[in-house]
């Protein structure tokens, strides 16, 4: 009997695809994803959010305005730019991104996940030629270059990215608010419609269309730098 | 050649009309340079109402050079496009201002919409300062005001917009309209900040915690050119100067200090960006602040 291992550079969207992106997106992906708020922690100080359904309407917000905007389509181009092996286009995504962070932690978050993320890669062997991979690029565009090469659709890249955003921001309530467990799972039943929506519309903008408009989360994230006691790093 | 050609209107052919083609052109093209030691306005090309001031030098000939920009309407009104553009050469330092408010009036009935462009370019070692007072928009106003700063080499700029929405004093809130103010700030072609308000006060967001919160006031203030150790000093003197409250914040983000407030006061927010531009100024620009004149009439 012979058993064929299926082989790494997979047919797009098909099952190993499907794991790559799982592993992508898990929690336990070891680059430190969990240890940033994202101005949320900030916006609990404020007393801005403070239960479930102030909660709600922050993620709902910030989803619209901040990832519909900005990183989903920035992720749609990056996949894009990666598939093509454009590295001008790469590189220029890459910039964009990182000139709409609003605020020196916003900033960081993407820089150092995307360092971590790039050493994980090449610790798995699976980091992209080089001069492909513009310097200290950010975590999107390393997420991209993951994607693409697991193959999983641009789709289901930018669908898996929102999911690991709410994620990450639940399990931030989860631990600061605190936001119990069941009223957090709640709010996933209530926002996954809306991530399908967040993707739709990235895939639709037009480029002067793009960019974050979320001068509250800005406000948050920046006053962040100085609040007295922290559990996250932005 | 038998086509006629549709060209976009210019300020040749623009005019008064009263139909969704409704359009006002106006604009202004200021070029500085250093010449032994002393900034001079080389070029003031204006076409329509914008018109500049006599420069003059109130820190003495080698200080900066002071210039009022003026748009005798005192407003914008549908239709009205205005560009605005300095060019500031190798070396030479200008600051810039407006002798009053700034006004958007609420669109005609065809919601035509106002815009307003500025560019500003600073090349290698010349310092722009872009202080305009305040604008304040009408119910009902629609338009878009662009900033661009193009930075080249050392060069530095210091800068801010105050957009109060709406007329709290007379109890005229902005509860119509759109708003779209950006601003775009490279430096040697490479973008370092890009950011994007579109104030709907339909939009969830205008009241939403996320965005505007509610808050009728905003101003932006902008440092670039400080070294990073240079910039994170300033930043400690600012939060320890600045009055104490949550609705402003000043960070530091790829080389541009960006002080943000947020809040429902003109006079506050504008308090706090003359405060800040004060004790920016000497480690910027390395000159004391020199409070424009026309700022205390």
């Amino acid at each position: 009997m012979i058993t064929r291992m299926p082989t790494e550079s997979p047919a797009l969207g098909d099952d190993l695809a499907l794991l790559g992106l799982l592993q992508l997106v898990s929690p336990a992906l070891p680059i430190g994803a969990f240890a940033w708020s994202q101005g949320l922690e900030s916006a609990f100080e404020l007393g801005w959010v403070s239960d479930e359904a102030s909660l709600g309407e922050w993620l709902a917000g910030v989803l619209d305005d901040g990832l519909a905007h900005c990183d989903l389509p920035a992720l749609a181009g990056l996949y894009t730019a990666w598939e093509h092996g454009d590295a001008e286009a790469i590189a220029e995504w890459d910039v964009w991104l990182a000139a709409n962070r609003e605020t020196a932690e916003l900033a960081a978050e993407d820089s150092r996940l995307g360092a971590s993320l790039a050493r994980l890669l090449g610790s798995l062997e699976r980091l992209p030629d080089s001069g492909m991979l513009p310097p200290d690029a950010g975590y999107v565009t390393l997420f991209a270059w993951t994607a693409r090469m697991r193959g999983v659709t641009q789709r289901q890249a930018l669908l898996g990215f929102a999911w690991a955003w709410l994620e990450n921001q639940l399990a931030v309530a989860c631990k600061a608010l605190p936001l119990g467990h069941t009223a957090a799972q709640r709010l996933v039943e209530r926002l996954r419609p809306a991530l399908v929506v967040a993707v739709d519309l990235a895939l639709e903008l037009d480029d002067d269309e793009l960019g974050p408009a979320l001068p509250g989360l800005a406000m948050a994230s920046a006053l962040h730098e100085t609040q007295y006691s922290r559990l996250f790093r932005s | 050649m038998t086509a006629i050609s549709q060209a976009l209107p210019t300020a040749h052919d623009s005019g008064h009309r009263f139909d969704t083609e409704r359009r006002w052109a106006a604009s202004l093209a200021l070029g500085f340079e250093r010449r032994d030691g002393v900034t001079r306005m080389v070029q003031a090309r204006h076409q329509g109402p914008l018109r500049v001031q006599r420069p003059f030098f109130p820190e003495g000939r080698e200080g900066a050079c002071h210039v009022y920009l003026l748009h005798p309407p005192g407003g914008l009104v549908s239709g009205d496009a205005l560009n605005i553009s300095a060019r500031l050469a190798t070396g030479s330092h200008a600051l810039l201002t407006t002798p009053a408010a700034n006004k958007l009036y609420k669109a005609d009935s065809q919601g035509v919409a106002w815009q307003q462009h500025t560019r500003l370019s600073v090349d290698d070692g010349a310092s722009l300062e872009w202080l305009p007072q305040e604008t304040i928009a009408f119910d009902g106003s629609r338009g878009a005001q662009h900033t661009e700063i193009a930075l080249h080499g050392a060069a530095r700029c210091l800068g801010w917009e105050v957009l109060a929405l709406g007329r709290p004093a007379s109890q005229l809130p902005y509860v119509s309209g759109r708003i779209d103010q950006r601003f775009r700030l490279t430096r040697d072609g490479k973008p370092l900040w890009l950011e994007r308000q579109p104030l709907d006060p339909l939009h969830p967001r205008f009241h939403g915690r996320w965005g505007q919160g509610g808050a009728s006031v905003q101003a932006t203030l902008w440092a670039a050119g400080l070294g990073d150790a240079d910039a994170t000093a300033a930043i400690d003197v600012l939060r320890e100067a600045l009055p104490d409250n949550n609705r402003w914040a000043v960070t530091l983000r790829h080389g541009v200090l960006l002080l943000r407030y947020l809040g429902c006061e003109r006079n506050e927010a504008w308090a706090l960006c003359q405060q800040a531009w004060e004790l920016l100024r000497p480690r910027l620009l390395g000159c004391q602040a020199h409070t424009p004149r026309i700022w205390l009439t």
